[in-house]
């Protein structure tokens, strides 16, 4: 059950790490933007090295990248058969029906091929060194503009830290609830896929109470504690933006106007 | 003795139901005493936390605490007076690592960040706890999470301890150390400490003990009073103690002393019988 958590955190200190939370989540986001300039193989072999550089520099094993890769694995395999064969070409050097395989289609696979590789790494770099409570901390602050037309910034970032932080537990209850009706006689991976489906009924209304039930407690224990209504409240966890995450925003500006160069040669 | 809560008169019926949890109940709390409460399911213990800390509304009657009547106005000065510990050490934690838990109570208080940090520290140090202070709450056994949540409720620095059930999901060893902890501190921060249990041990640590039922209080006295009526204390939803099961098993062969003994008491009795014969 546990490998199903999004975002997994890997404990580990690197100058990756040591950046600002906010920085890296817009530099993210960033990267995947201008993943999209690249034409030409020397733009997207620049864009693969800088990307190998971070994940060097981070001093986390590659083999944890490549495995983020394999959840999306139906998605790429898809995508990149679609752009080998049927990507239209004047001379084709086969074809058959609506098939065409050509130079030009390899060309493109590949670089889609390239692109999912440099998003999956870049964004599965973010998650590995950033802790989740550390996402939605930069969350809120990226959001708090948006109080200006009375968006409960604060109380929606509490949501988001009390659901990650709750997100262990209800694993811990579905797996006690799926004990529970095995000792009962109930076999979670025998039948069809709808067999299997229904199966999971039985799960979610007994883990749709004990949510309830446990909200409720935590709701009481937050009141008890004083909890009002997010306004007033002062913060424990800062987040402090130093040198190294202005060095990583010029950086990135480098690698555009590089990328930009290469783009037009 | 001075009171520090002082409840009057007061009902409470929670809303799905037609009988009352809380009936016409009145009782004064001593300030620094350890007051455990205890009752069967549904007597009506956890309401009456609720109802102290403002946590549900009384239909009747009045409660004071620390000079100043539960109501709408005074309600968050209240809360900062009281810290309650509940049952499911999971299902109190708010914060993401140990330190964040400890924090939110001052958060909400709205304490400067610096002082803040001083304050968790020194919570933490208070429970023991100081070497885990960034550590996830799922990585902590069911003691040390209890631990962690004191911790929360020291850091704002209350007056009256409010244990709801919270040692009834521990370990022996786990209870051991929160009672123990608790103990320590009553007795150097000058606490009032009131206790929802069903543990024997526990209420043999307090001074008093309020049995609730059906919402009324039945008894009030002290723990050797009140284990005074042995066999029927489970209709208190209590335990009888051990030593007073083995007494009540003894007592046809041998000439014990009337009324509660506890261990040691019993095993000294046991002595002296064996040396006259």
């Amino acid at each position: 059950m546990n490998k199903l958590i999004l975002g997994r955190y890997l404990p580990g200190d690197s100058i990756i790490y040591r950046l600002d939370p906010r920085g890296k989540f817009l530099i993210t986001f960033y990267f995947i933007g201008i993943v999209f300039l690249a034409n030409n193989v020397a733009s997207y072999g620049f864009l693969l090295l800088f990307v190998l550089f971070a994940v060097y520099i981070s001093k986390i094993n590659l083999g944890f990248f490549i495995k983020g890769l394999r959840p999306m694995l139906w998605l790429i395999l898809f995508t990149v058969l679609l752009q080998l064969f049927f990507t239209p070409s004047e001379n084709p050097l086969w074809h058959w029906g609506i098939f065409t395989l050509s130079t030009d289609g390899m060309r493109i696979a590949a670089y889609i091929f390239i692109r999912f590789v440099l998003i999956i790494f870049i964004s599965t770099l973010l998650t590995l060194t950033t802790t989740p409570i550390e996402i939605s901390d930069s969350i809120e602050s990226i959001l708090k503009p948006l109080k200006v037309i009375k968006f409960p910034v604060t109380q929606v970032a509490l949501m988001l830290s009390i659901a990650l932080r709750f997100v262990p537990l209800l694993i811990d209850e579905t797996t006690k609830i799926m004990d529970a009706q095995r000792a009962r006689g109930v076999d979670f991976g025998e039948g069809g896929i709808m067999q299997r489906i229904k199966s999971f009924v039985p799960i979610l209304i007994p883990l749709f109470v004990s949510s309830f039930s446990i909200a409720y407690d935590l709701a009481i224990a937050m009141e008890s504690r004083g909890y009002k209504d997010g306004e007033g409240r002062s913060k424990y966890r800062v987040l402090s933006w130093s040198k190294r995450d202005y060095m990583a925003l010029v950086v990135m500006l480098l690698i555009t106007i590089i990328l930009l160069f290469i783009r037009s040669y | 003795m001075e009171n520090i809560i002082s409840i009057k008169d007061v009902t409470y019926t929670y809303p799905e139901s037609k009988k009352p949890a809380i009936n016409r109940l009145s009782l004064d709390i001593y300030r620094n005493e350890w007051l455990s409460i205890v009752g069967k399911n549904g007597s009506g213990k956890s309401t009456l936390a609720k109802l102290i800390d403002g946590l549900i509304e009384s239909e009747t009657g009045t409660i004071i605490v620390d000079g100043q009547e539960v109501n709408e106005k005074n309600i968050w000065e209240i809360r900062s007076k009281i810290g309650i510990v509940f049952q499911n050490p999971d299902h109190q934690f708010v914060g993401a690592t140990v330190e964040d838990d400890v924090a939110f109570g001052l958060e909400n208080q709205g304490i400067p960040r610096d002082e803040m940090v001083k304050e968790v520290d020194a919570a933490l140090k208070m429970v023991d706890m100081q070497d885990y202070k960034t550590r996830d709450p799922q990585s902590l056994s069911g003691g040390q999470k209890q631990r962690v949540a004191i911790a929360g409720v020291l850091a704002t620095k209350p007056s009256i301890i409010i244990m709801d059930e919270s040692t009834s999901m521990l370990d022996p060893n786990g209870r051991k150390t929160v009672l123990d902890l608790v103990k320590q501190l009553r007795e150097e921060q000058n606490m009032t400490i009131i206790s929802i249990t069903h543990d024997i041990e526990e209420t043999e640590l307090s001074e008093r003990i309020v049995v609730l039922r059906d919402g009324e209080v039945v008894q009030k006295a002290d723990p050797k009073a009140i284990y005074d009526i042995g066999r029927k204390l489970t209709n208190y939803g209590l335990e009888e103690p051990f030593s007073s099961q083995v007494a009540y098993l003894l007592k046809d062969e041998l000439k014990l002393p009337e009324g509660y003994l506890n261990e040691e008491e019993l095993i000294e009795n046991i002595w002296k019988l064996s040396s006259k014969m």
